[in-house]
């Protein structure tokens, strides 16, 4: 577990601390957030999950939380970092997978908007609430605020897909470009970590055409990356499967970091900052702080 | 008489330059392999998209069911025009040993650990057997496959991925979900 520079208020810092101290888990038990992030009415409101298809009981716990969080915060859609269901793929795995853990948020008429992992069937693109469209690769406008989402297919990122992004990134004229895939450029975790390779190719174009920030999975830890070049990192790969202690103490990478609970990120854009808050399926609030977005 | 003695001079300049002689008789080998390849791919590509005309239109929003039948449709349709298929079939001997020479290089170094990591990357530590016109196994992660290998390999259809089960290079139908070939032990 790793843990820096976490934007908490002071109490939930010392909290933070101690159970770290103790060795305990990074989760502040009973940090309970009254009013999550700033809370606009008519700021974009979303939702961040990766790594979350497994159908078993944390997955759901996550989903409830996530419904509880929306009658406060509400959001009116959810982006997905990949491995949206693990295993096979029968129509029963979409139902335990996906339909019945988010049913409470797709009753309320939440979109989910997909990427692909590893574990994914290429064929989700066609699935009807993942948003894709039948692509593997897409992007689309935030219904509020001036931002603009892309989401990459990062298994196989071939020259078709680099062309398309970078055209895409370059015509954008949205203030907030934000860029969603399941192989993180950084991670400090043990098992994956940073694709290096992947990172050659598309931190380039990111740096070029303004990108604010950057949504990934795959490593099974929550992990916030001090921003590279100006871009902010996420890692959220906990939101269903979990490997604990994955995360390798003292990355230089980390800004926060938890591996020892399931998570979800709420954020909200608000002209150009963002704010995030990231949950615990427990429901704690273990994460938050403001960025700036990049200016063209 | 012209012709007699552009071919003196071609010959002239072969028997002073054996090197370049291999190297162009190399290279059109190695074209040949690619084109040959190639033709092979878009027979099995015309195939497929004949299979999938037979099959009612996967709307781009559907449900898991549609999507399923459709697939699995498909397949068994490929899989019954291809039933006597084997390995070597789409990735001949000769086309088997070029990639491992295009993807040597790729492989070698500090960049190619990398790259090896990333595409050994994944957590399933099982046993998988590749069968040639079979499923892709549900349990399989699928390997990423790294543009700096992508670029290496000649470019598929749209309706054809590489990817990698361990070391082997397996020729992916996504829409399909099965297996039309494979190179063993291609790194």
């Amino acid at each position: 577990m790793a843990l820096r520079r976490a934007l908490l208020p002071a109490a939930v810092l010392a909290c933070v601390a101690a159970a770290l101290a103790a060795g305990a888990s990074a989760q502040p038990q009973g940090q309970q957030a009254q009013v999550p992030l700033p809370n606009k009415p008519n700021t974009l409101h979303f939702a961040v999950i990766g790594d979350n298809g497994t159908g078993d009981k944390p997955q759901y716990e996550v989903g409830e939380q996530m419904l509880q969080w929306y009658s406060r915060f509400q959001f009116p859609f959810v982006v997905m970092m990949g491995d949206n269901i693990y295993g096979s793929d029968r129509p029963q795995d979409f139902v335990k997978k996906f339909e019945t853990p988010y049913k409470g948020l797709i009753d309320k008429g939440v979109k989910f908007y997909a990427s692909l992992g590893n574990h994914d069937s290429r064929e989700q693109r066609y699935y009807k609430l993942y948003n894709m469209d039948g692509k593997l690769y897409y992007s689309f406008k935030a219904p509020k605020e001036d931002v603009r989402f892309f989401a990459l297919e990062s298994t196989y990122m071939d020259q078709d897909q680099l062309a398309w992004i970078e055209n895409e990134l370059k015509n954008s004229g949205e203030k907030w470009k934000i860029v969603y895939f399941h192989h993180p450029l950084y991670s400090s975790a043990g098992t994956h970590g940073s694709q290096l390779k992947l990172r050659a190719v598309l931190e380039p174009l990111f740096i070029k055409y303004d990108v604010s920030l950057v949504l990934n999975g795959h490593d099974h830890t929550y992990e916030r990356i001090k921003p590279q070049n100006g871009i902010l990192y996420f890692v959220e790969g906990s939101g269903g499967q979990l490997r604990k202690g994955d995360l390798r103490r003292n990355s230089p990478l980390t800004a926060f970091g938890n591996d020892t609970d399931r998570t979800f990120v709420l954020m909200e854009i608000d002209g150009d900052t963002l704010t995030w808050n990231t949950i615990t399926g427990g429901g704690a609030l273990i994460d938050s702080g403001t960025f700036p977005r990049r200016k063209q | 008489m012209l012709r007699t003695l552009a071919l003196t001079a071609a010959l002239a300049a072969l028997a002073a330059h054996p090197g370049a002689a291999q190297k162009t008789a190399g290279t059109n080998t190695k074209a040949a392999t690619l084109k040959d390849f190639l033709a092979r791919v878009d027979t099995y590509v015309a195939l497929h998209k004949k299979a999938e005309s037979t099959l009612p239109t996967l709307p781009k929003q559907t449900d898991p069911k549609q999507i399923d039948t459709h697939e699995r449709a498909l397949s068994k349709l490929i899989q019954a025009q291809r039933a006597g298929a084997k390995q070597g079939d789409l990735f001949t001997p000769a086309m088997q040993a070029l990639v491992r020479t295009l993807l040597a290089p790729v492989f070698r170094g500090r960049d190619g650990a990398q790259i090896r990591a990333e595409i050994l990357d994944n957590e399933y530590k099982g046993a998988v057997k590749l069968v040639v016109n079979g499923r892709y196994p549900d349990d399989v992660p699928i390997s990423t496959v790294p543009p700096q290998v992508l670029s290496e390999l000649p470019k598929l259809p749209e309706d054809l991925e590489y990817r990698f089960v361990r070391d082997n290079l397996i020729l992916f139908d996504p829409h399909a979900h099965i297996i039309p070939d494979f190179v063993p032990h291609a790194f």
